[in-house]
Parts: structure tokens; C-alpha cells; sequence
């Protein structure tokens, strides 16, 4: 079985003046209502360009309703290029430059799909997900030994 | 100005050899390189309904902007979880269900409000035995 513990800490000791922020947060990453640990993975790097339009990220090919978790990282240097995020036909947010999330995924339905599209210029991107269930999509080949 | 710092770090052994993902921003207004100056300040609530409840209204945010959005179930419950998603009812297929905080589990997104109530975003317990949630919103 496999183990994967999430952190967080954010700290800010000036957006609430006289409160210092700081929160952490850290969580065992669990298949879906189980004591057993997610051990589907993939992950991976890339370069958007603004010509590629909108792209599919991942799949949602797993079984819905399951625990799943995404991380996504700008990493671009300009501060005025991000990557939209989207799920299914739903903006979720801008990542700028330098920004990241991470965030459950429950493939609600076989068409909550993951996508990006890089907005202002070329930005390279990091993601990683953490699985509950996943089938590989159909190759294109049909069978290998007819 | 503030300068607000979230810091990311996932370690797991699902592959043969240890992984590692390691990551840090500084919270900026989009387009720039100012900090975020304000927020919903941190939340908690206890749930005792199975009734979607709003966490954030898309008039708390900049359209277009780079907000952050932090939720996490403060609980310990491997089986009981709160649904998170943008919309009103998230029983609906109108509603994007983003998915699953069982206890401990935390989320920290971007949040385009886009100006619409599509956009705010809602949390739903899946039980009506208590559970707790906390949140808080990064905006412009």
C-alpha cells in the first residue's frame, strides 16, 4: 500500500496587521471511504503555447465519485501569463506565474476532464495525480493480434 | 501590499523510488507582482445537514482575477467528507463538483469568480453527523 502525505503552510505576517497569518495543514491521501492508500499515479511537465488553444490535461477515465487529487504548477516567469484551468466547461481559476493547487477530484462524471490553455504567452507546466481508479484510454490500434 | 507565502510538500512512495514535490508562491494580484491585500479572514463552521451550504460568493472576488481559495475538513473521518464544488446545489449536473475533503484533507486553488453565481463556491457534508470545516478566500 502505498503512502502519500500532503502538506501546506501558509504564512503572511502582514495581510491581517497585528493577527500573523500561518496555517498548516497535512493529510494521508486515502482511496475513496478506505484506510488504503491511493497508488495510482501519473505525472509529468509540459509547455503551453497560446496557439495550442485549449488542451486536455488529464482524463477522466476512472471510476466517478472516487477520491483523486491533482497538483498543478505554473512555471513561467512573466507575471502577466497564466494558465486557465478548467473543469469540464467550468473556469476554475488563473494559475500566474510561479502559482500552483492542489486539489480533489472526484470525476463526477466521464467528462470532468482536466484542461489548460495558455493565456499572454508560452508557459511551462508541472502536474502530478494521485489516483483511486484509472482505465487506459482505447488505442486507436483496436487489437494487437487480430 | 501583504505578502502571503503558501508552501507545498507531497511525498509518497507509489513508485518504486520516493517522490517528491516540493513547491512555493508568493500570493500576487494577476498580472503583477503585488501581493494579494485582502481576505474572507479564516473560517470554521460545524455542519450538521447533508444541505449545500455557500462558502464563498463570486462578489468577494475580482473577475479575472488571481484569488486563492484554502478549504480544509478539520476532522478525522475516513469515510464521512465534504463535497466542494462552484454552484448552488451540487446534486445538480449544472453544478461542477470538484470533489471529495474527507477528514484532514485539504484543497488551495485559484478562483476565477467570473462574475456570476456559477462561481460561488459551496460545500455540501455528506453526513448530518457534525463535522468541521475551515476556509478562507485570498483576493485582490
Amino acid at each position: 500500500m502505498a503512502t502519500t502525505t500532503a502538506s501546506l503552510a501558509i504564512n503572511s505576517p502582514d495581510l491581517q496587521p497585528g493577527n500573523r497569518l500561518t496555517i498548516n495543514a497535512s493529510s494521508l491521501l486515502m482511496k475513496t471511504g478506505l484506510t488504503e492508500g491511493l497508488d495510482i499515479y501519473d505525472a509529468g511537465t509540459g509547455e503551453l503555447t497560446v496557439l495550442m488553444s485549449h488542451k486536455k490535461l488529464h482524463d477522466s477515465l476512472g471510476t466517478t465519485d472516487t477520491s483523486n487529487w491533482m497538483y498543478l504548477a505554473n512555471h513561467g516567469t512573466d507575471d502577466t501569463h497564466y494558465i486557465e484551468v478548467g473543469l469540464r466547461d467550468t473556469i476554475i481559476g488563473r494559475l500566474y506565474a510561479g502559482d500552483w493547487m492542489f486539489t480533489p477530484w472526484n470525476m463526477s462524471a466521464d467528462t470532468a476532464e482536466w484542461s489548460i490553455e495558455a493565456e499572454g504567452g508560452t508557459q511551462k507546466y508541472e502536474y502530478a495525480f494521485f489516483k483511486s481508479t484509472y482505465v487506459l484510454a482505447d488505442s486507436a490500434q483496436g487489437t494487437i493480434n487480430p | 501590499m501583504a505578502t502571503i507565502t503558501a508552501n507545498i510538500s507531497v511525498s509518497s512512495n507509489v513508485l518504486s523510488y520516493p517522490i517528491s514535490i516540493n513547491n512555493s508562491m508568493t500570493m500576487s494580484k494577476a498580472g503583477s507582482c503585488h501581493g494579494l491585500e485582502e481576505t474572507s479572514g479564516l473560517n470554521s463552521k460545524k455542519i450538521e445537514s447533508t444541505t449545500a451550504f455557500k462558502l464563498f460568493g463570486n462578489a468577494e472576488a475580482t473577475e479575472g482575477g488571481a484569488s486563492k481559495v484554502y478549504i480544509r475538513n478539520t476532522g478525522a473521518s475516513t469515510t464521512d467528507y465534504f463535497y466542494v464544488g462552484y454552484g448552488e446545489d451540487l446534486d445538480k449536473a449544472t453544478v461542477q463538483t470538484i470533489g471529495r475533503l474527507y477528514g484532514g484533507n485539504w484543497m488551495l486553488i485559484p478562483w476565477d469568480a467570473v462574475g456570476a453565481t456559477t462561481h460561488d463556491i459551496y460545500a455540501k457534508s455528506s453526513t448530518v453527523e457534525p463535522m468541521h470545516i475551515e476556509y478562507m478566500a485570498f483576493t485582490e
